[in-house]
């Protein structure tokens, strides 16, 4: 737990990422005020129907919720996952790191655990504590009805941040370059957003959404939370697809986390 | 935990793609526990580095065995590399972090308490003479004090073995004194075996006990320095004018040996006791006129010159020649 506690001080040492994390939680405090609305529909008496028949806190509101923290997500991942692998690169350090009892793979672990743990605080945490303020408001009976969308919820929220932290650190480990590897990983997710809709719209196909992570996140996210998936390959090849990247990206730091460049 | 050798290799063979860097090498370097320092010296692409790597467990033997401390480098690395010093050749630091976080850090992973981690880092950048600027980030620091934090890194959890590669490189004069005496403080007041790699034979000269040459990765000479200096040889290059061919016989005289060069130029081998006034005299004798002559003492040069091949005689080995 050393290279996780010093890496975490780190972290928040840096204003951008502490004035990041507040943004991030505007969203959330503006869902527990939906919620609270929701729960409270005798201060709704003035307004339309149909519009107090919409706000109901069910699988779609979490979707959206699950949208917008995911986009602040990915900001935070870009902005401070970088700094954590690309300054022990770019300054040579890891051969001091891997003289001491230390794995490679217990280095990345490590990096990879405060990377997922900072983006926790803004995706499944909050997420969590709308969820127990739903359960506190409707009561017992909501909970054992609801329970699998605060479970879908987290577990969505987990493979985002692995995601997230697998493409900050093979980017870093790639680049080397903290801002460089920052732009690299929100490239990553345009890009190859643009490439699966370039390939849906030139062969008429809806399969090219597989090489969009993002698109595959929230494919699985639409089956976790029950709600309607959008067009396109099911959960199944959602699923198959996002392990190819993180094998990808693991085999990306793999190659790129050693102590040593050998040139053959 | 008697006789342990610092450094045991047996056959190690170190490919890097097909390329074989180190072939078959076999020696017994250092006793553990002893406080010693073994020089590792050769020519760049002798495979000084890629030997160093190999024993931190960096790099893969393709054949033989690597055992440090006692502990074979293939399996073991963990615990070898909690009794493990390394200062590595390059800049390697986190440039953000302040140089007692990062050595409170470094101490943590090699096993200390967070507590006694901060006390020794304290101790030890006081200790190498960045006690002052101890606060300050690692990236602000001059080349001289990024050296010394790296040396200090190597030492803040009191390792059994402290590697040591290149550590006197870019350094200044004074810089590179106080380097070299951080270094035999480390082994003589702390017991800590030291193995240095350069190719500055005066570095090792002066701080090893015990010298390994290495050439086209293969061992080409293994000496004890500690002996060399026992026998206070003292080392004369001398270039002369005249017919030189009676030097050699002459020589003896004073208790001397040499090898002719050619064209007039000598190395010769003065024993404990003799000046070099005697060679003046020894001159005076043959009718010789002294083009050149110049009196040291060390025999490092003279062992690693016949190691590369330049020089195919040390004076005082064999009086054949």
């Amino acid at each position: 737990m050393v290279l996780p506690r010093y890496a975490w001080r780190r972290l928040y040492e840096q204003r951008l990422v502490i004035l990041l994390t507040m943004v991030a939680f505007v969203w959330p405090l503006l869902c527990a005020g939906f919620i609270y609305l929701t729960n409270h529909l005798e201060l709704l008496q003035g307004l339309d129907a149909d519009f107090r028949a919409f706000i109901q806190v069910n699988g779609e509101f979490f979707r959206v919720f699950m949208y917008v923290q995911a986009g602040c997500a990915v900001f935070l991942a870009a902005l401070a996952g970088p700094g954590l692998v690309a300054p022990d690169l770019a300054n040579n350090a890891l051969p001091l790191y891997f003289s001491r009892p230390l794995t490679r793979w217990s280095y990345a672990l490590a990096r990879l655990t405060v990377i997922v743990g900072m983006l926790s605080v803004v995706t499944w945490i909050p997420g969590l504590v709308l969820f127990a303020l739903q359960v506190g408001l409707a009561g017992g009976w909501w909970l054992l009805a609801n329970w699998t969308l605060g479970a879908g919820m987290v577990a969505g929220f987990l493979v985002w941040a692995l995601i997230l932290g697998l493409v900050a650190m093979a980017s870093s480990a790639y680049v080397k370059w903290r801002i460089v590897a920052g732009a690299v990983s929100l490239a990553f997710f345009f890009i190859l957003s643009g490439v699966a809709a370039m390939i849906d719209a030139v062969f008429r196909v809806t399969w090219g959404h597989v090489i969009d992570p993002a698109w595959a996140v929230n494919r699985i996210w639409c089956t976790l939370l029950g709600v309607e998936p959008p067009d396109g390959p099911g959960a199944g090849a959602s699923t198959l697809a996002l392990v190819t990247f993180v094998l990808l990206l693991v085999a990306v730091i793999e190659r790129k986390l050693r102590p040593v460049e050998v040139v053959r | 935990m008697e006789n342990i050798p610092v450094v045991e290799l047996e056959d190690l063979k170190v490919k890097l793609g097909r390329r074989e860097i180190l072939h078959g090498i076999t020696c017994r370097l250092g006793v553990s526990g002893k406080g010693k320092a073994v020089g590792l010296l050769g020519p760049n692409g002798a495979g000084k580095s890629t030997l160093i790597l190999t024993l931190l467990g960096f790099l893969r033997p393709s054949a033989g065995r690597a055992r440090i401390l006692g502990i074979n480098c293939g399996h073991n690395m963990g615990e070898a590399r909690s009794r493990i010093g390394y200062m590595p050749e390059n800049d390697s630091f986190v440039g953000e972090m302040t140089a007692v976080t990062f050595l409170r850090q470094m101490a943590e992973l090699s096993g200390l308490p967070p507590k006694a981690a901060l006390e020794k880092a304290h101790e030890v950048l006081f200790h190498v003479g960045l006690g002052e600027s101890r606060y300050r980030e690692l990236r602000t620091y001059s080349y001289g004090m990024k050296q010394m934090a790296k040396l200090a890194q190597a030492i803040v959890h009191g390792p059994e073995l402290v590697v040591l590669d290149e550590p006197t490189n870019g350094l200044d004069p004074a810089a590179r004194r106080r380097m070299l005496k951080l270094v035999t403080d480390m082994k003589e007041e702390h017991g800590m075996n030291v193995l240095v790699c350069s190719h500055l034979l005066r570095d090792i000269e002066q701080v090893c006990d015990e010298a390994v040459i290495l050439k086209d990765g293969a061992i080409v000479h293994h000496c004890n320095l500690e002996e060399e200096r026992r026998s206070n040889r003292s080392f004369v290059e001398l270039e002369v004018t005249g017919d030189d061919r009676n030097l050699r016989a002459a020589l003896p005289e004073i208790g001397a040996e040499g090898v002719s060069e050619g064209g007039g130029r000598w190395r010769i081998v003065l024993p404990a006791g003799v000046e070099v006034e005697a060679i003046w005299g020894l001159t005076a004798q043959q009718d010789l006129l002294v083009r050149k002559l110049t009196h040291r003492r060390d025999t490092l040069e003279e062992i690693f010159l016949k190691a590369m091949g330049h020089l195919s005689h040390t004076p005082g080995e064999s009086l054949t020649l």
